[in-house]
């Protein structure tokens, strides 16, 4: 029984942590340049994010090790220093990305800019983890994520052609912008396979003392609930679809994509639009804040806990309150947190391999997963995936740079 | 036993399971007709970055004299206190007498505690 | 000119949002003044090296005209006036018309 309730919760708590700030405006961005013709990226991404979330958990529970400490262990520390690095940097990126979407949110609720609730913003999501729960932050963040289905209503209530609709889930070749084209499709891809969530995904497994026999349940949470946060983004590419493609506009600027969902619920999209990315993003720069903490305590050997009190954790402590500070300071200074979305869910497929490649090293290890080993489908779909977007990104990145 | 394997960079408990580094080197003697064997465990200090590359070592040196505590250099482990080689490194001392966790005391002392809500880092029960 | 006709689309979207009473005040007010900023910014990058099938002088007066509408539009939000507001999105809808025409000559002649 339990286990029923923690499958339940589990899958709950995947829908409403699914969307943040790099998933709505990659999708917002791709309905509205490109109608209904990347949906597959986005599905492609979501299956690669299943066995990726998949393999965290059952890593975790075999082996009683996270990624971070089972990646240390195997590799050493030189190497273990380099896709700190990488995934440390590229994972500050996307936190600065967060804090801005919740300062984004309040500024069009409320007029004033972000950059003045740089500092309010950050101490709210400083104080949640210095007080809080893993249990809480995880559970309470994503139950409150759950608003996020307004994207689902939004999108049943516009009626589009849905036959159309699931053309767009074949890849297909774009007509014009063909740069622009896989430039979405690329960061569509960095959005849904975040780094950060499989690191948080396996130390929150450790937290909640996995063993074996959650197994099962790790198999259930990974399928039922990615998919479903897959469809989210997808609800919102279709709406963007149309809302935005007849008119021509092209998403640059959160202002423009805050009118997502006042077409298709008159009264209240608005409010819901604001609402949703604050607690999406919410949660998602507690969960990036604790995976960057997590990559430093575990990979030094520090103690960590969330449910710890701090100064039993103080190394892993500071470093969170250290991140935070830092992710706040490119907002006080009016960085346009739209831009450094975008930037660093290209620059994420771009260094997926780093953290891809000694993940699935691991994951065929007997010493570490003993008969759990991964078989040819995991390994198959996953590398292939990581492949195309790290071929797309370093053929687009270029590119746009260039185009722009 | 697979030194590089089963010894380095695992996790090191003390005496009551609390995590304190990892193994970060060690320290061998190599006889002239016995079998290499470790008599020192090192913790911290410049020794993971030594591996890494012998500037940041450097660096960190530098770093760790500026601030922090005072004994912050690495710590030596003699072999005779490891009780036992599984997922972790088991030792018979307390972390604090080792000098491993000096600055996770000193980073209790003087940041976290003087924060409301930071607690005590001496108290018994740690929730 | 896609850039242009998507922020001249914005502050339509905008303006026929807040008619509807959809978006609140002050968000509909910065959002068209942002769409005014940002159309003046890539106004003078596009005439400074102006597409070649177009008169620029007109293509520089109807962005100008619709300009002025979007200004007139945010000032009209505070002043509560919807009659007046529906007149001056209907002439920025005009002008949205013909920059598309326009658009679709120098695409045809590219």
């Amino acid at each position: 029984m339990k286990k029923v309730l923690q499958i339940t919760l589990g899958i709950v708590t995947s829908v409403g942590g699914f969307l943040e700030i790099g998933s709505v405006t990659t999708a917002a961005q791709a309905g509205a340049a490109f109608r209904y013709q990347l949906l597959w990226a986005v599905l492609l991404g979501t299956i690669c994010l299943i066995f990726l979330v998949e393999m965290s958990g059952r890593l975790a529970a075999v082996s009683k090790h996270t990624i971070v400490e089972a990646t240390r262990e195997r590799f050493g520390f030189p190497f273990f220093f380099i896709v700190l690095i990488g995934m440390v940097a590229i994972s500050f990126l996307v936190l600065v990305a967060e804090l801005g979407g919740i300062g984004l949110s309040l500024q069009i609720l409320t007029g004033i800019g972000f950059p003045w609730w740089a500092i309010p913003v950050s101490f709210i999501v400083w104080l949640l983890m210095w007080k809080g729960t893993f249990g809480l932050i995880e559970n309470g963040a994503s139950l409150l994520g759950l608003v996020t289905l307004a994207f689902v209503v939004a999108a049943v209530k516009l009626h589009p052609d849905w036959g159309t609709a699931a053309h767009g889930l074949l890849p297909s070749f774009p007509g014009d912008q063909k740069a622009k084209y896989w430039f979405v499709a690329v960061s569509i891809l960095g959005a849904s396979i975040s780094p950060y969530l499989m690191y948080f995904y396996s130390s929150g497994a450790i937290e909640d003392e996995w063993d074996e026999t959650y197994i099962p349940v790790n198999r259930f949470i990974a399928t039922f609930g990615m998919s479903l946060g897959g469809f989210l983004s997808m609800a919102v590419l279709v709406v963007a679809a149309l809302v935005f493609y007849p008119k021509g506009i092209d998403i640059q600027k959160f202002e423009q994509a805050s009118m997502l969902l006042t077409t298709a619920l008159p009264k209240w999209g608005f409010f819901l639009f604001a609402m949703s990315m604050l607690f999406a993003c919410l949660g998602a720069a507690l969960e990036i804040s604790l995976a960057i903490a997590y990559f430093f305590a575990q990979g030094f050997g520090w103690n960590w806990g969330e449910d710890l009190v701090p100064s039993r954790d103080s190394r892993f402590c500071f470093t969170y309150t250290i991140i935070i500070m830092a992710a706040a300071i490119p907002l006080l200074f009016g960085v346009d947190p739209i831009k450094v979305t975008i930037i660093s869910m290209a620059l994420t497929s771009a260094a997926l391999p780093l953290a891809i490649v000694p993940f699935l090293f691991l994951m065929n290890d007997p010493i570490y997963l003993g008969k759990h080993r991964n078989g040819w489908v995991s390994n198959t779909v996953v590398a292939i995936v990581v492949l195309i977007s790290f071929v797309l990104a370093v053929i687009s990145i270029p590119l746009e740079i260039i185009g722009s | 036993m697979n030194l590089v394997r089963d010894v380095l960079d695992k996790e090191l408990l003390d005496c009551e399971e609390e995590p304190m580094g990892r193994v970060d080197g060690l320290v061998m003697h190599v006889g002239k007709s016995s079998q290499p064997r470790i008599t020192h465990i090192e913790v911290g200090g410049p020794v993971p970055w030594e591996r890494v590359h012998p500037a940041l070592a450097r660096l960190a040196k530098r770093l760790a004299g500026m601030w922090g505590p005072k004994r912050a250099g690495e710590v030596r482990i003699p072999w005779s206190h490891v009780e036992t080689v599984g997922r972790d490194i088991k030792l018979d001392v307390e972390a604090r007498e080792t000098g491993a966790i000096a600055w996770e005391i000193w980073l209790a002392h003087h940041v976290i505690e003087r924060i409301p809500g930071g607690g005590s880092e001496e108290a018994d029960d740690g929730y | 000119m896609d850039s242009i006709q998507s922020w001249l689309a914005t502050a339509e979207l905008v303006g026929e949002a807040w008619l509807r009473h959809t978006t609140p005040d002050k968000y509909s007010r910065q959002t068209l003044e942002l769409s005014r900023e940002t159309l003046l910014q890539i106004s003078s990058d596009l005439l400074k090296s102006p597409p070649h099938s177009v008169d620029s002088a007109s293509l520089d007066s109807i962005l100008t005209r619709s300009r002025v509408s979007v200004a007139q539009m945010a000032r009209l939000i505070q002043a509560k006036d919807a009659p007046d507001f529906g007149r001056q999105l209907d002439s920025l809808r005009a002008d949205q018309k013909l920059v598309k025409q326009l658009s679709d000559r120098i695409e045809s002649r590219q």
